[in-house]
C-alpha cells in the first residue's frame, strides 16, 4: 500500500511514478495568498484547526491562571469583580467553544480521510467554509472582548442574568453570537465526516471494520448534528433576540421561562461534553493498539458502548438543573440514567485494561498520557455518579466541588489523550520524531500539577465554597487549599510549556520518521510522514480489522481513478463495495468570501436584528459563487 | 512494500445522480440539522404553551386558520414541480427540469404571497407576549428558508435556461428536491401546532 | 464519625475542614443524611477507583513478563482461552458495575425521599426567602397576619421544628444555600421553590448564594441560628416590636438624618416613616450578626464605612452612596445602635 519500492502487480516502475507526479501536481495547493485562503484539502485544513485551537487553549490557561492567581489568598486585589467576572466568562467559552470541540474537529477533519482509505473529506470546500466559521468567531469573541464588550455572565450565561435587563452593553450578545459561529464549524464537519465515513471508505472495510477512532469521530459527528440546533435556539433565537429584538422567551415578566433557557441550553449541554470526550475515546483506542501489539479487546462492545453512550448522552440534561426544585420523579428518571452511563465508560475502560493486560505494552509518551486518562478521568467518572445522586448534587451543585468533577472529567477525558494524541501522531503530521523523554517530562508536570490544583477543589466545595466568586473571607479557611490550588495550576502551566518547547524543538529535526514508527494497525500508518495532499497513489483495499498487520502478499489496492483530477472511489454503506468514483472540487476563494460575508453580518446583528439580511446577502453571493459551474461543465468518463 | 493486487476500478461511472450520491447525503443532513431546529421550538411552544391556562393570551384571537390551510395547496403542488424537476435530473432531462424547477418556484411563490396575506391580519408582533413570540419565530425561521431555497432554485433556473449545466448542476437540481421536501414536510407539525393547537387544547 | 475521619485525613488541605458553611459539619437532618450518603458513595466509589487503577498499574508492571507471555508478534491477538477468559472477567466487572450503580441509585432515591418535601412534618415553620441583588429578603409567613416578621440576611430557627423555606426572586436567579443544613435551591423569578429541615442542634451557620448573580455573587451570605424554643420565641417577639424609639437627643438626630436622606427611599423601619421596600429592613438592624448580607461583622466601625462607602466594600452594588457629614453620620449610627 505505500507507494515506495515495488509497484503492485502489474504496474511498472515507470507508471507508478509518472502516476504519482501527476497526483501530486493535480492535488497541489495553489500558491500565494489567495491560494492560502483557498486551500480544500484536508491535511491543511485539519493543521489549522489544530494550531487555531492551541491558541486558543493558550489563551484560556493564561485566563485560569490569573482567576487562580486571584483566589491564591482571601480578599485579593488582583482583579476588581467585574473583570473576574469576564475572566471566568472568557475562560469557560474559549476552552468550550474555541478549543474543546475545534480540536476535536480538527484531528478528525486531518485523520479520518486517511484512516478510512481516501483522499479528502467528502465537502473538501466545505471543510475550508466551516475553518473560517470557526476563525472568525473566535477573533469575533476576543475583539469584542478586549474593546469593553466581554461576556460576563458565564459561559451558559442563565438568565434572568444575561436577558435584556441586568446585562447590558454587548457582551452578552457576543457571546450569543459567537456560538452561532463556532456551531455552524461544528455542523460543517460533523457532516462531512458522516459523509466521508459513510460513503467514501476504502473497499473491503465494511463497518466491523472500521477503526475505533473513526468509529468514536462518526458517533460524535452524529452528536453534534442532534445537539447543535439546540445551543443556536438557546443562543442566538431566544437569548440574542430577547436582548435586541424584544422578544419573551425566557423573560419571567411576560410569560416566559427562565428555566426554558435551561432545559434548551442544557439539552445541547450536556451531550457537548459527550462531543468532546467521546473522540478522545477514539484516541485511547488508537493509541492502546499501537502501543500494546494486539488489536483492542472487545471490539464490539468498545462500538456498542460508545453508541448508547452517545444515545444516553441526549437522556442526562436535567441533571444539571436538580437545585430547581423539578417534579421528584423526573428527576429519579434522570438520576438513573446519569448513573448508568458510567456503565457505557466502564464496559470501554475494562476492555482497555483488558487490552493493556493482556498485550504487550510499550511505554511511549503517548501511553503515559493513557495511564493519565485512566487515572484522572475515572476518578472525575466517579464524582459524577455522586453528582447522580439528587442529593448529593444538592450540596455539591455549584460549589467547587462541581468544577473539580468537570475538570477531572474534561481534562482527564479529553484533554490528556488529546495530548496523548499528539504525541502519538506527530510524526505522522511533521514528519518528525518528537522527543518521548520531554513528552514523559511533560506528561508528569501536567498529571501532578492537575491533581495538586484540582484535588483540593472536592473538598472546597464541601465546605462551601460556591462557584464564580471573585474573592472570600479569611474566615471561611479556604485560604491554603486555594493556595496549593494555585500552586498546582503553574505546575499545569510549566507542563504546558515544556510540552510547547518540545512540540517546536522536535519541528526542527529532520525529516525522517518513516511511515509506520510505532509499527501500526491503520491504513494513516501506511502512507509517507507527512502524507502528501492525495494520501495514497493506489487507495488501498481493507480486509481485515487491522489491515497493516496482515500479510502484504495478500494486499490490494484500487488503480484506475484518474490522476488529471481529484478523484475518490464511492463505495456502499455497510460493506464498503466500489460503487462509483466521485469528483472532488480544487482550491477555491468562495468559501473563504462566504464565510467573510457572513461574518460581516452576524458581527452586525449583535447591534441590530438587520444585518441578518446583510449576512443573507453577502453569504449568499459567496454560495452563488461557490457553486457556479466552471468550464467545461461536461465530466470525463 | 511488496507487490500487491490491484482492483481497477477506471470502468465505474464518475458520478451517479442518486440517493447515493455524497451531496444527496449532504443535502439530507442539512435537512436532519434544521428540522432538529423546528423540533426543538416545537417543544418549546408546547412547553410554553402548557405552563398557561389560557392560549393564546387574552386579548388575542386565536390565529384564522382558512388561509394557511388554502396556502397547503400551492405548498403540496411545490412538492410535485421539485419531483418532476429530480426526475428531469437524473435523466437529464433539461426541459422537465426546466419545468419541473418553474413550477416549484411559481407555487411556492403563491404559497408565500398567501402567507404575507396571512400575516397583515395579525394583531400581535413577536414583542407582544409569548405567544406572539412563538408564532412569529416559528413563521419567520420557516419563510427564511423557504425564500433561501426559493433563490437557489432561480439560480438553478437560469443556469439551464442558459444552457450552463453538466452533472454538477443537474445533482444540485436533484438534491434541491430533498430541501423542499423537507420544508414541506415539516410546515405540516408546524402548522397543526400553531393554528390547530389553540383550538384543539382548549380545554387546558 | 466518618466524616470527622475524612475530613481530619485531609485536614493538611484544608486547615478550616469545619468553618461555619460546612458540608460535612451537618446540624440538621437534610445534611446529616446527605452527609451520611457522602460518605457512602465516597468509601464505595473509592474502593472501585482503586480496583481500576490498581489493575492498570499491575498491567504496567506485567509488560515484561518473559517466557509465560504468549507470542502476539504474528497474530497480534492471544489465543482463544486467554480471550475467552478475558471476556468473562469483563462481562462480570460490567455485570458487577451495573448491580453496584443500581445499588447506588436505590439508595440515593431512599436518601431523596427523606429529605423530598413530602416528608415534612406537620407543623413547619414557614419562612418565605426572596434574592435579590444583593441580599435576602426575609419573612416570616403566618396566618395571623400581626405575627408575620419581615426581616433580611438573618434567619433564626428553633431546633427540633421543621423549617420550610419558599423561595422565589425579585430579579435573577439567586440560590439559597445553608450546607450545615440541608441541600441548596435556587431561587427563580415568578416561580417558588420550596425546601424544608429540621436543625437538630443549636449553632451559628453561614450559607452563600449558590447561583451566579452578577457582580456581588460573592458577597451575598446569609446567616441561620438555629436556638432552643425560649430563644427562638425571645427572637421573634422582638422581631415583632416596631423600632425602638430614640431617647437620647443624638439617637433623635439619628433618625431624623435617615428619615430625610434618601436612606428612606429604599429601607424601611417600622413604627417610623420609612417604607422603602427596595433594600432590607432595618427595623432590628442592630440585632444582626452581620451587615451588607455577611460580608462585614456588625459593629460600628464597620456600619460606618458601610455608609460611608458601600461602592469600595461591595463595588457594584445598588446602595447609593449618600454624602454624610461627620455631624450627621454619628448620630445616625447612635440611631441605629439602638435597633435591636
Amino acid at each position: 500500500m505505500s507507494d515506495t519500492a515495488t509497484p503492485p502487480y502489474g504496474l511498472t516502475q515507470e507508471s507508478a511514478e509518472a502516476d504519482r507526479a501527476a497526483l501530486a501536481r493535480t492535488w497541489a495547493n495553489a500558491k500565494g495568498l489567495l491560494g492560502w485562503l483557498s486551500v480544500t484539502t484536508h491535511q491543511a485544513i485539519g493543521r489549522r484547526y489544530i494550531v487555531t485551537a492551541f491558541v486558543f487553549l493558550l489563551l484560556g490557561g493564561i485566563e485560569a491562571l490569573m482567576m487562580r492567581i486571584q483566589l491564591a489568598k482571601p480578599e485579593n486585589t488582583f482583579l476588581a469583580p467585574a473583570r473576574y467576572n469576564q475572566i471566568f466568562t472568557m475562560h469557560g467559552t474559549t476552552m468550550m467553544f474555541l478549543f474543546a470541540v475545534p480540536v476535536m474537529e480538527g484531528m478528525a477533519v486531518y485523520l479520518v480521510p486517511i484512516m478510512v482509505g481516501t483522499r479528502n473529506v467528502a465537502f473538501p470546500r466545505l471543510n475550508n467554509f466551516g475553518y473560517w466559521m470557526y476563525l472568525f468567531g473566535g477573533i469575533f469573541l476576543y475583539v469584542m472582548a478586549l474593546t469593553g464588550a466581554a461576556p460576563d455572565a458565564g459561559w451558559f450565561s442563565y438568565v434572568p442574568l444575561a436577558g435584556p435587563q441586568f446585562s447590558t452593553g454587548k457582551g452578552v450578545d457576543t457571546w450569543a453570537q459567537m456560538i452561532t459561529f463556532t456551531e455552524i464549524s461544528a455542523l460543517c464537519v460533523a457532516v462531512e465526516i458522516i459523509v466521508t465515513v459513510l460513503r467514501m471508505r476504502a473497499p473491503g472495510m465494511s463497518l466491523n471494520r472500521l477503526p475505533l477512532y473513526v468509529w468514536s469521530m462518526l458517533i460524535q459527528a452524529f452528536m453534534v448534528v442532534f445537539a447543535m440546533p439546540a445551543v443556536m435556539i438557546a443562543s442566538t433565537v431566544m437569548l440574542l433576540n430577547d436582548r435586541t429584538i424584544g422578544t419573551h422567551f425566557v423573560n419571567p415578566w411576560e410569560g416566559g421561562d427562565p428555566l426554558l433557557y435551561q432545559h434548551v441550553f442544557w439539552f445541547f449541554g450536556h451531550p457537548e461534553v459527550y462531543i468532546i470526550f467521546v473522540p478522545a475515546l477514539g484516541f485511547i483506542s488508537a493509541i492502546l493498539e499501537a502501543n500494546s501489539r494486539r488489536s483492542i479487546f472487545g471490539y464490539s462492545a468498545v462500538v456498542l458502548s460508545q453508541v448508547a453512550t452517545g444515545f444516553i448522552a441526549f437522556g442526562l440534561w436535567v441533571h444539571h438543573m436538580f437545585a430547581t426544585g423539578l417534579p421528584q420523579i423526573g428527576e429519579a428518571y434522570f438520576t438513573a440514567a446519569s448513573m448508568m452511563i458510567a456503565v457505557t465508560s466502564g464496559v470501554q475502560i475494562f476492555c482497555w485494561l483488558a487490552t493493556m493486560w493482556t498485550g504487550r505494552l510499550r511505554m511511549t509518551a503517548a501511553i503515559h498520557f493513557v495511564f493519565g486518562f485512566i487515572f484522572i478521568f475515572v476518578l472525575g467518572g466517579l464524582t459524577g455518579v455522586m453528582l447522580s445522586s439528587v442529593p448529593l448534587d444538592l450540596q455539591s451543585h455549584d460549589t467547587y466541588f462541581v468544577v473539580a468533577h468537570f475538570h477531572y472529567v474534561l481534562i482527564g477525558g479529553a484533554l490528556f489523550p488529546l495530548f496523548g494524541a499528539f504525541h502519538h501522531w506527530f510524526s505522522k503530521i511533521t514528519g518528525r520524531m518528537i522527543d518521548e523523554a520531554l513528552g514523559k517530562l511533560s506528561f508528569w508536570l501536567l498529571f501532578i500539577g492537575f491533581n495538586v490544583t484540582f484535588f483540593p477543589m472536592h473538598i472546597l466545595g464541601l465546605n462551601g465554597m460556591t462557584r464564580r466568586i471573585y474573592t472570600y473571607s479569611a474566615d471561611l479557611g479556604w485560604g491554603s487549599a486555594n493556595l496549593i490550588a494555585t500552586a498546582g495550576a503553574f505546575l499545569i502551566a510549566l507542563g504546558g510549556i515544556v510540552f510547547i518547547v518540545n512540540a517546536l524543538t522536535s519541528m526542527r529535526g529532520p525529516v525522517n520518521a518513516g511511515e509506520d514508527p510505532w509499527d501500526a494497525s491503520t491504513l494513516e500508518w501506511a502512507v509517507p510522514s507527512p502524507p502528501p495532499n492525495y494520501n495514497f497513489v493506489y487507495p488501498p483495499v481493507v480486509s481485515s480489522l487491522t489491515p497493516l498487520w496482515t500479510d502484504p502478499a495478500l494486499r490490494t489496492v484500487v488503480t484506475g481513478l484518474r490522476t488529471d483530477r481529484r478523484e475518490v472511489l464511492v463505495t456502499g454503506v455497510t460493506e464498503a463495495e466500489p460503487q462509483f468514483r466521485y469528483i472532488l472540487p480544487g482550491s477555491s476563494i468562495w468559501p473563504f468570501l462566504a464565510a467573510a460575508g457572513i461574518m460581516i453580518g452576524f458581527c452586525g446583528s449583535v447591534f441590530a436584528f438587520s444585518w441578518y439580511f446583510v449576512a443573507s446577502v453577502l453569504g449568499g453571493i459567496g454560495f452563488v459563487g461557490w457553486f457556479w459551474p466552471r468550464r467545461p461543465v461536461e465530466v470525463a468518463p | 512494500m511488496t507487490s500487491a493486487r490491484t482492483l481497477d476500478v477506471s470502468d465505474l461511472p464518475p458520478y451517479e445522480i442518486s440517493n447515493r450520491a455524497p451531496l444527496w447525503w449532504g443535502q439530507l443532513f442539512m435537512a436532519i440539522i434544521e428540522g432538529c431546529l423546528f423540533c426543538m421550538l416545537l417543544a418549546m411552544y408546547f412547553y410554553a404553551r402548557l405552563s398557561v391556562d389560557v392560549w393564546p393570551p387574552p386579548g388575542v384571537p386565536p390565529l384564522k386558520t382558512l388561509m394557511p390551510t388554502l396556502a397547503l395547496i400551492p405548498l403540496i403542488l411545490s412538492a410535485g414541480g421539485s419531483y418532476i424537476a429530480s426526475e428531469g435530473a437524473k435523466k437529464a432531462n433539461r426541459r422537465l427540469m426546466l419545468q419541473g424547477l418553474c413550477a416549484n418556484i411559481a407555487l411556492a411563490a403563491v404559497f408565500l404571497i398567501l402567507r404575507f396575506i396571512e400575516w397583515r391580519t395579525f394583531n400581535f408582533s413577536w414583542q407582544s407576549d409569548i405567544h406572539g413570540t412563538f408564532v412569529w419565530s416559528i413563521l419567520f425561521l420557516h419563510t427564511f428558508d423557504v425564500i433561501a431555497d426559493l433563490l437557489m432554485t432561480a439560480v438553478l433556473i437560469v443556469l439551464l435556461a442558459v444552457g450552463r449545466y453538466g452533472p454538477k448542476q443537474r445533482a444540485g437540481v436533484h438534491v434541491d428536491s430533498v430541501l423542499w421536501y423537507f420544508l414541506v414536510l415539516i410546515w405540516f407539525p408546524l402548522y397543526v401546532a400553531i393554528y390547530w393547537g389553540p383550538h384543539l387544547m382548549r380545554a387546558q | 464519625m466518618n466524616n470527622v475521619i475524612v475530613s481530619g485525613l485531609l485536614l493538611w488541605i484544608a486547615p478550616g475542614a469545619f468553618g461555619p458553611q460546612s458540608a460535612l459539619d451537618p446540624a440538621a437532618n437534610s445534611a446529616r443524611i446527605i452527609a451520611g450518603l457522602m460518605r457512602d458513595f465516597t468509601i464505595l466509589l473509592g474502593i472501585i477507583f482503586l480496583i481500576v487503577i490498581g489493575v492498570a498499574v499491575a498491567s504496567l508492571m506485567r509488560r515484561h513478563r518473559g517466557i509465560e507471555q504468549e507470542p502476539l508478534e504474528r497474530a497480534h491477538l492471544p489465543s482463544p482461552e486467554t480471550e475467552n477468559r478475558t471476556g468473562r472477567i469483563v462481562g462480570a466487572a460490567s455485570v458487577l458495575t451495573t448491580v453496584i450503580l443500581l445499588a447506588l441509585i436505590a439508595i440515593s432515591a431512599s436518601a431523596g425521599k427523606a429529605i423530598s418535601d413530602r416528608a415534612i412534618p406537620a407543623n413547619a415553620l414557614t419562612i418565605e426567602v426572596t434574592g435579590n441583588q444583593w441580599w435576602w429578603y426575609v419573612r416570616y409567613l403566618n396566618d395571623d397576619a400581626s405575627q408575620i416578621i419581615v426581616t433580611a440576611n438573618e434567619i433564626h430557627v428553633p431546633v427540633g421544628r421543621p423549617v420550610m423555606i419558599r423561595g422565589t426572586s425579585q430579579d435573577v436567579i439567586h440560590s439559597f444555600w445553608i450546607p450545615d443544613l440541608s441541600g441548596k435551591r435556587d431561587l427563580i423569578p415568578s416561580r417558588i421553590t420550596t425546601e424544608w429541615f429540621q436543625a437538630e442542634r443549636p449553632g451559628r451557620f453561614r450559607g452563600q448564594c449558590a447561583e451566579f448573580c452578577g457582580l456581588q455573587h460573592a458577597h451575598m451570605a446569609v446567616w441561620v441560628v438555629a436556638e432552643d424554643e425560649a430563644s427562638f420565641e425571645a427572637w421573634r417577639r422582638a422581631q415583632l416590636q416596631d423600632a425602638v424609639e430614640p431617647a437620647t437627643p443624638s439617637q433623635q438626630v439619628g433618625q431624623q438624618v435617615f428619615l430625610s436622606t434618601a436612606c428612606a427611599m429604599c429601607h424601611s423601619i417600622r413604627g417610623t416613616s420609612a417604607h422603602g421596600q427596595v433594600a432590607p429592613d432595618l427595623t432590628h438592624l442592630a440585632s444582626r450578626i452581620t451587615i451588607a448580607a455577611g460580608t462585614l461583622p456588625n459593629n460600628r466601625g464597620n456600619l460606618a464605612g458601610w455608609i460611608s462607602d458601600p461602592q469600595t466594600i461591595k463595588p457594584g452594588n445598588h446602595m447609593a452612596t449618600i454624602p454624610l457629614r461627620s455631624d450627621q453620620l454619628q448620630p445616625l449610627l447612635d440611631y441605629l445602635e439602638i435597633l435591636r
